[in-house]
C-alpha cells in the first residue's frame, strides 16, 4: 500500500482537505494529468449487515447511511473541518429567539423520478420522519424539537422549533434525514424501502436480497455539496453494492479483483494490505462518540467513584490496543470522536497504575480477597458483568476486552464477559444487568453528548432502549448539556460541551478506547473517492476507474 | 403375486403421504411453541427489536395486527389456519412475505446442498473402494483421512480453499459470482466433511457386512474378497449410509449457514442466521418448515430406495 | 454402550476369518496414552501446564512456536499450549455431553420404535422425522433463539440434533439384524425376546454406530466451534478448543499456529477415540 490517508480534522485545514483526495499521493508514477475517465462500474463490498430497508428514514442505522449516501442528499453537509456547508439548501437564517429557521433551497433540482425538489418536499420529509408509522428512530430523535415545517414559497422552507436546537444543522446533515421524493414516499413503505428516490448521483436500480444493490448513474445530477471538488453527473456508469459478510472473503475478493472497494477492514487485514502495491486505505473514523467502555454508575459497585477509578487504573489499554490493532487505531481520551472539533481529551486521568487501583479499592472497603483473588466487601464479590455484542464488537475488540479482563483481575475484579447476539445484548441492557458495556453512537456534532450523558437518557423508551448506559445522573452535567443545546454561538457552545466532557471524564464514567473504526480499502484503480464530513460514509460522486 | 405387490406399493405411498403431513404439522406446532418461548416482547421484535425505540402506539398497533394480545391457543389456531392457506406471514425485519423470501433463497441453497451431497457420495464411495484391499495400513490411512475430513470445520476449510485456489492460484472466484465457477469452492467446502462422515459409516457397515454369514459362504464359494466387497457387501454397506442421506441433507443445510456466509451466497442459511439474530420469528418458522418439507421428501425417496436395495425390509417389517 | 464379553452370544455370526494374529498394536498404545493424557488434562490441567491460561501479555502477542512457547502465543500473548491443555475439560465435556445426549435419545427412540409395536414405531418414526426437520445448526440456532447464546445451548442443541441421525441408523441396523436368520434361530432355540434383543440384536446393531459415535465427539466440538464462528458460541476467556479454532480463523494467514494446534487436537482426540473403539470392538469379537 503506497499511502495511508487519514481523514483527520487536524487544525491545518489545507492538509486535511488534500488528504480527502485519495489519488493525491505525492510521487505516484501514474499520469495524474490525464484526468478522470468516464464509464465503468465500481464494485463495492460491504461487510455491514444488509439493510432491511433502503430508506434511511425507516429505523436509521449505519449500513443504511452507507448506501443512502450514493443516492440521497441532505439539506446541508459538513466539510472536513467540521463546518456546515450548503447542499440542497443554499443558505439559511435563524430568528433572534432561535425558534424559527428559514432555509433557501437550491433551484431547478429534480428528484430522479421527475418530482421537483421544493419546500413542499422538505415539509413532506420531516413529516414522514415524525410519523410513527415510518418507524424512524435516528431521524425521529433528531427532529424532536421541530414543531412544524412550512413551505413559504417554492424555495423557502420555514422550520418552527419548540425549543432552541443548536444541533439542528448537524442533525439535518445526516443521511438519516436525507430528502426523498414525496412521490416516492407516497408509494408506501414497502415500495419505498426497495427503491427510495432522491436527488443523488446514483439511482437504485434493483436490490437482490442477500446479494447486491445495483445503482446506476443519475445523468441529470447537479446538486453536489458545497465542499465537493466535482459538480455534475458521476463519471461511473454505476455501482454494484455487494454484501460480503465475512472479512477474510471480502479481502480475498478485493485481492482477486472481484471488487474495487471493501469496508469494515479489520486490523489484521490492514496490516497485510500494507504490503500490497495495489491497495490504498481510506481511514474515516465515524463522528459522534468515541469507542469507549461505559461504567454503570447506577448500581453497585460502580456507584462508588473510587471503584470506577480503580477499574480504569487497573487496565492497560495502551498495550492492548498496540498488540491487537497493530498501529491501525489511535488511543482516545475523549468522550467524543476525534473528528468532532468540540472533542475534549484528558489523558492524565487514564494512566495505568495498578498500585493506585489497589489502594483505591482497599480504601473503598473492598479489602478482603477470596480464594480466587477476587476482592470482597460485606460478603459480596467484586464481580462486573460485561455484555458484549458480537454484532457491534469486532474480534480484535473482543480480544481487547479479554485483555482488560485479565488486567482487572490483577486488581481483584472478576469481570464476566458475556458474548451476546444483538437481541440478547439489548435485553441485558434493558434489564440493567451490566456493569460495563461498550456501545458507540454515531451522530454528527457534539449534541451526541446530550443523548449519551443527560439524565433523560436513563429513562427507557417503551421498547426498553436507553442511551445513557453509564447512567450519569448529575444535575450539573444536565444543566451544561441543556444550555449547550440552546446556545447557537459556536465558541460558547464548544466551551459548554468541553465542561460537560470534563465532568464525564473526571467522574470516571467512561474509559475511552479509540475512535469508531471505519477503514476502507480501495484498489488503486479507484480514484477520487472520498469520505463525507458528515458520518464518514464514502461518496463515489466524483470517483472514476482507471 | 403382482396384485399383492401393487397393493403393497399403494399402501406404502398412502402411508408416506400421511406421514409427511403429520411430520409437517408436528414441526409447525413445535416451532410455533418454541418461538413463543423466545424471551422479549414479540411486538417489539416485529418492530425491529429493542434497539428500534418503538413507541407505545406502534407496539399496540402491532400487537393488534399480529394477534399477540390473543390467548396462545387462539394464536396457535390462527397460525395453523394460515399455514393451511399456505400463508407463511410477513417477515418482521424485511417487511416482505416470507414465501417470497424463501422463494428467492431456497433454490440457491438446494443447488448448493444437492451438488455437495452428490460430490460427498462420490468421494465417500471412492474412499471406501480405495481401501477395499483391506490392509491394516490402508484402514489406518482411511481412518485418518475420514476423521480429518469430518473434523474440519466449514469455516476453516472455506478460508483455506479461498487462500489456495482463489488468492493463490486464481482458479476460482472467492465469492459467489452467479457463475458455475463460483459454485466450485462452496460445494467442495460443504462436501468434504460430510464425505468423511459417509465414508466412515460405509466402511464400518462394509466390515460388518463382510463378517456376516453370506460373506463367509461367498468366500467359501470361491469369490475373491475384492469382488465380494465391491459387488455384494457394498450394497449392504450402502444401506445405513443411504439412511443417513436425509440426515446428511440437514447437515448440509446447517453447513450452508456457514458456507453461505463465507462465500457471500444468497441462501436459506444466511436468511436463517439473520432472522435468528433479529428474532424474526416468521422467517425462522418458514425456514424450519422448508427444511422439514425437504426432509420429508428425501425420506420418502430414500425409503423407496431402501426397499429396492433390501426387499426384506419392505416385506417383513412394513 | 460397551461391548464387553458378557454381551456376546454364542449365536453371533462367526467372526470374519482372521488374516493376521492380533497383537498389541503401536497405534492402540499411542491412543491409550493420548487418552490418559487427555484425562489428566481434564482433571488436573496444572500438572501438564503450570501457567495461567488466561494471563495476557500483550507485548508477547503472535509469537510463533519456540522452546518457551511450544505452540506459540495468541493475539493477547497467551500461551497456546497452556490454553489447549486447560481447555481439554470444557471441550471434551461439550463433545461427550453432546454425544451422550444424542446417543441416549437415539437409543431409546430406536428401541421403542423397533420393539414397541406398530403404534410405537409410528409415533417414534414421526418423532425422529420431526427432529430431523431441525438439523444440526438449525436446531442449535433455535435453541439459541430461546436460551440465548452460550456453551450449554450449543451442547444441548448439537446433542439433540445428532439424535435423529443416530436413531435412524440404529433403527435400520436393528431392522436388518432382526430380519436376519440368526435372530430366528435364537427364537427357535427358545431364548426370551429380551435376551434376543440384549444379547443378539443390540451388539450387532450398535457396531456401525460405534464408528459414528466416535466421530460424533469431535463433530460436536466442531459444530460448537462453528457456532463460535457465527458469534453464538463459548464465552471468553475460558479456553475451549472450538472457540479457539473459531477466533483464530481471523489470523489464519498470519499466525498459522493458532488454528493448526487446536485443529490437530480435535482430530487426534477423534482418532484416539476411534482407535480405542475399534480395538474394543475387535477384542469383544475375538473373545467370542
Amino acid at each position: 500500500m503506497r499511502s495511508r490517508l487519514r481523514r483527520s480534522l487536524a487544525p491545518a485545514a489545507a492538509i486535511a482537505a488534500s488528504a480527502l483526495l485519495l489519488a493525491a499521493c505525492a510521487g505516484e508514477p501514474e499520469p495524474a494529468a490525464t484526468g478522470p475517465t468516464e464509464g465503468g462500474t465500481l464494485v463495492y463490498a460491504s461487510g455491514d449487515a444488509e439493510p432491511t430497508c433502503l430508506d434511511p428514514h425507516v429505523g436509521g442505522n449505519y449500513p443504511q447511511a452507507l448506501l443512502a449516501t450514493q443516492f440521497l442528499e441532505s439539506l446541508v453537509s459538513r466539510d472536513a473541518d467540521g463546518a456546515i456547508v450548503p447542499w440542497l439548501a443554499e443558505s439559511w437564517t435563524v430568528s433572534e429567539d432561535a425558534l424559527t429557521w428559514e432555509f433557501t433551497l437550491a433551484e431547478g433540482i429534480e428528484f430522479t423520478d421527475g418530482t421537483p425538489f421544493d419546500a413542499e418536499a422538505v415539509k413532506a420529509n420531516i413529516e414522514h420522519l415524525q410519523d410513527p408509522a415510518t418507524q424512524s428512530s435516528t431521524g425521529y430523535l433528531a427532529v424532536q424539537k421541530v414543531e412544524s415545517v412550512e413551505a413559504v414559497d417554492e424555495t423557502t422552507a420555514r422550520f418552527t422549533l419548540s425549543a432552541p436546537d443548536s444541533a439542528l444543522l448537524e442533525s439535518l446533515s445526516q443521511p438519516w434525514l436525507a430528502i426523498e421524493s414525496p412521490t416516492g414516499i407516497a408509494r408506501g413503505m414497502e415500495e419505498n424501502c426497495e427503491s427510495p428516490v432522491g436527488t443523488g448521483p446514483f439511482v437504485v436500480d434493483s436490490w437482490a436480497k442477500q446479494d447486491r444493490v445495483t445503482l446506476t448513474r443519475n445523468d441529470g445530477y447537479a446538486s453536489a455539496p458545497g465542499d465537493a471538488a466535482h459538480d455534475g453527473p458521476a463519471f461511473l456508469d454505476g455501482i454494484e453494492w455487494r454484501f460480503i459478510p465475512d472479512s477474510a472473503s471480502r479481502y480475498a475478493a478485493l485481492q482477486a479483483g472481484e471488487v474495487d472497494v471493501i469496508d469494515n477492514v479489520q486490523p489484521d487485514v490492514l496490516v497485510q494490505a500494507e504490503q500490497s502495491e495495489d491497495l490504498v486505505e481510506l481511514d474515516a473514523p465515524r463522528p459522534g462518540s468515541s469507542n469507549r467502555i461505559e461504567l454503570n454508575s447506577g448500581k453497585a459497585p460502580f456507584d462508588d467513584v473510587a471503584v470506577r477509578e480503580a477499574f480504569i487504573r487497573s487496565v492497560n489499554v495502551d498495550d492492548a490496543v498496540a498488540s491487537l490493532f497493530q498501529g491501525t487505531a489511535e488511543r482516545s481520551y475523549s468522550p467524543l470522536a476525534s473528528v468532532e472539533p468540540a472533542a475534549y481529551s484528558d489523558d492524565s486521568l487514564f494512566s495505568y497504575d495498578i498500585d493506585e487501583a489497589n489502594d483505591l479499592l482497599d480504601e473503598a472497603g473492598w479489602s478482603e480477597k477470596d480464594a480466587d483473588g477476587v476482592r470482597m466487601k460485606d460478603g459480596e464479590r467484586l464481580t462486573l458483568t460485561f455484555p458484549v455484542s458480537t454484532n457491534q464488537s469486532i474480534p480484535a475488540e473482543v480480544s481487547l476486552f479479554e485483555q482488560l479482563q485479565a488486567g482487572a483481575k490483577e486488581a481483584g475484579f472478576d469481570v464476566q464477559l458475556d458474548l451476546l447476539d444483538l437481541a440478547s445484548w439489548y435485553s441485558a441492557l434493558g434489564a440493567n444487568e451490566y456493569d460495563l458495556v461498550s456501545a458507540p453512537y454515531t451522530k454528527v456534532g457534539p449534541d451526541v453528548l446530550r443523548i449519551l450523558y443527560h439524565s433523560d437518557g436513563i429513562v427507557p423508551a417503551p421498547s426498553g432502549y436507553f442511551a445513557n448506559h453509564s447512567q450519569i445522573d448529575d444535575p450539573a452535567v444536565d444543566a451544561l448539556l441543556d444550555e449547550a443545546s440552546a446556545t447557537l454561538d459556536e465558541a460558547d457552545r464548544a466551551a459548554l460541551y468541553e465542561e460537560a466532557q470534563a465532568d464525564v471524564l473526571e467522574g470516571y464514567y467512561i474509559l475511552p478506547l479509540y475512535d469508531q473504526q471505519n477503514h476502507f480499502l480501495l484498489s488503486t484503480s479507484v480514484h477520487d473517492a472520498r469520505a463525507l464530513g458528515t458520518v464518514s460514509t464514502p461518496s463515489f460522486a466524483a470517483a472514476w476507474l482507471s | 403375486m403382482h396384485g399383492t405387490r401393487a397393493r403393497s406399493v399403494a399402501r406404502w405411498a398412502a402411508r408416506s403421504a400421511l406421514r409427511a403431513a403429520v411430520v409437517l404439522w408436528a414441526s409447525a406446532t413445535l416451532v410455533f411453541f418454541i418461538t413463543r418461548l423466545v424471551p422479549g416482547d414479540p411486538a417489539e421484535a416485529a418492530l425491529g427489536g429493542p434497539g428500534s425505540q418503538a413507541s407505545e402506539e406502534a407496539l399496540a398497533a402491532v400487537r393488534e395486527r399480529f394477534g399477540f394480545d390473543q390467548p396462545l391457543i387462539v394464536q396457535y389456531g390462527m397460525a395453523m389456519l394460515a399455514l393451511l392457506r399456505l400463508d407463511l406471514g410477513t417477515s418482521y425485519s424485511l417487511r416482505q412475505p416470507v414465501a417470497q423470501i424463501l422463494g428467492d433463497t431456497v433454490p440457491g441453497t438446494v443447488i448448493l446442498a444437492v451438488l455437495a451431497l452428490l460430490l460427498a457420495w462420490v468421494l465417500a464411495l471412492a474412499l471406501t473402494l480405495a481401501q477395499s484391499r483391506g490392509s491394516r495400513v490402508g484402514a489406518a490411512v482411511g481412518d485418518t483421512v475420514e476423521i480429518v475430513a469430518s473434523a474440519v470445520p466449514h469455516f476453516w476449510l472455506g478460508t483455506i480453499l479461498i487462500a489456495v485456489f482463489s488468492t493463490g492460484l486464481s482458479w476460482f472466484p472467492p465469492v459467489s459470482t452467479g457463475t458455475p465457477a463460483g459454485l466450485v469452492l462452496p460445494v467442495v467446502t460443504l462436501a468434504i466433511p460430510i464425505a468423511g462422515f459417509l465414508a466412515h459409516v460405509m466402511r464400518g457397515s462394509l466390515d460388518e457386512a463382510l463378517r456376516s454369514p453370506f460373506a463367509v459362504s461367498a468366500l467359501a464359494r470361491g469369490e475373491t474378497e475384492t469382488g465380494l466387497r465391491s459387488r455384494h457387501a457394498l450394497r449392504h454397506a450402502a444401506l445405513p449410509a443411504l439412511g443417513l442421506s436425509a440426515w446428511a441433507f440437514g447437515y448440509l443445510v446447517g453447513g450452508a449457514v456457514v458456507v453461505e456466509t463465507i462465500f457471500a451466497r444468497p441462501g436459506l442459511g444466511r436468511s436463517l442466521l439473520q432472522a435468528v439474530t433479529v428474532r424474526d420469528v416468521p422467517v425462522v418458522t418458514g425456514v424450519v418448515l422448508v427444511s422439514a418439507l425437504v426432509y420429508v421428501v428425501l425420506t420418502i425417496v430414500t425409503d423407496a430406495l431402501t426397499r429396492l436395495v433390501d426387499p426384506r425390509i419392505a416385506t417383513e417389517v412394513r | 454402550m460397551t461391548l464387553d464379553a458378557a454381551t456376546i452370544d454364542p449365536l453371533r455370526p462367526p467372526p470374519r476369518p482372521e488374516r493376521r494374529r492380533r497383537r498389541v498394536r503401536v497405534g492402540e498404545v499411542v491412543a491409550v496414552l493420548f487418552t490418559v493424557a487427555l484425562v489428566i488434562a481434564s482433571v488436573a490441567p496444572g500438572l501438564l501446564a503450570p501457567l495461567d491460561p488466561t494471563a495476557v501479555a500483550p507485548l508477547e502477542a503472535f509469537r510463533p512456536p519456540s522452546p518457551s512457547h511450544p505452540f506459540g502465543t495468541d493475539e493477547s500473548g497467551r500461551d497456546v499450549y497452556t490454553r489447549l491443555v486447560h481447555g481439554t475439560g470444557a471441550s471434551l465435556l461439550i463433545g461427550l455431553a453432546a454425544t451422550a445426549i444424542g446417543l441416549g435419545t437415539a437409543l431409546v427412540l430406536a428401541l421403542v420404535a423397533v420393539f414397541g409395536g406398530r403404534v410405537a414405531d409410528g409415533i417414534v418414526g414421526r418423532t425422529i422425522e420431526v427432529l430431523f426437520a431441525f438439523p444440526a445448526l438449525l436446531s442449535a440456532l433455535l435453541v439459541i433463539l430461546v436460551l440465548g447464546p452460550g456453551p450449554v445451548a450449543a451442547t444441548v442443541a448439537v446433542g439433540l440434533s445428532t439424535a435423529p441421525g443416530y436413531a435412524r441408523i440404529i433403527r435400520t441396523s436393528l431392522l436388518t439384524v432382526r430380519a436376519s436368520g440368526y435372530v430366528e434361530s435364537a427364537r427357535l432355540l427358545g431364548h426370551s425376546p429380551a435376551r434376543v434383543v440384549l444379547r443378539t440384536i443390540l451388539p450387532n446393531a450398535l457396531a456401525p454406530l460405534l464408528a459414528l459415535a466416535t466421530l460424533g465427539v469431535g463433530q460436536a466440538v466442531v459444530w460448537a466451534s462453528s457456532l463460535s464462528f457465527l458469534g453464538l458460541g463459548a464465552q471468553p476467556p475460558a479456553p475451549e478448543w472450538g472457540a479457539m479454532l473459531a477466533s483464530a480463523r481471523v489470523y489464519l494467514t498470519t499466525a498459522w499456529w493458532l488454528t493448526v494446534f487446536p485443529g490437530l487436537l480435535i482430530v487426534a482426540t477423534t482418532l484416539a477415540a476411534t482407535a480405542i473403539g475399534r480395538s474394543l470392538d475387535a477384542r469383544s469379537r475375538r473373545s467370542s
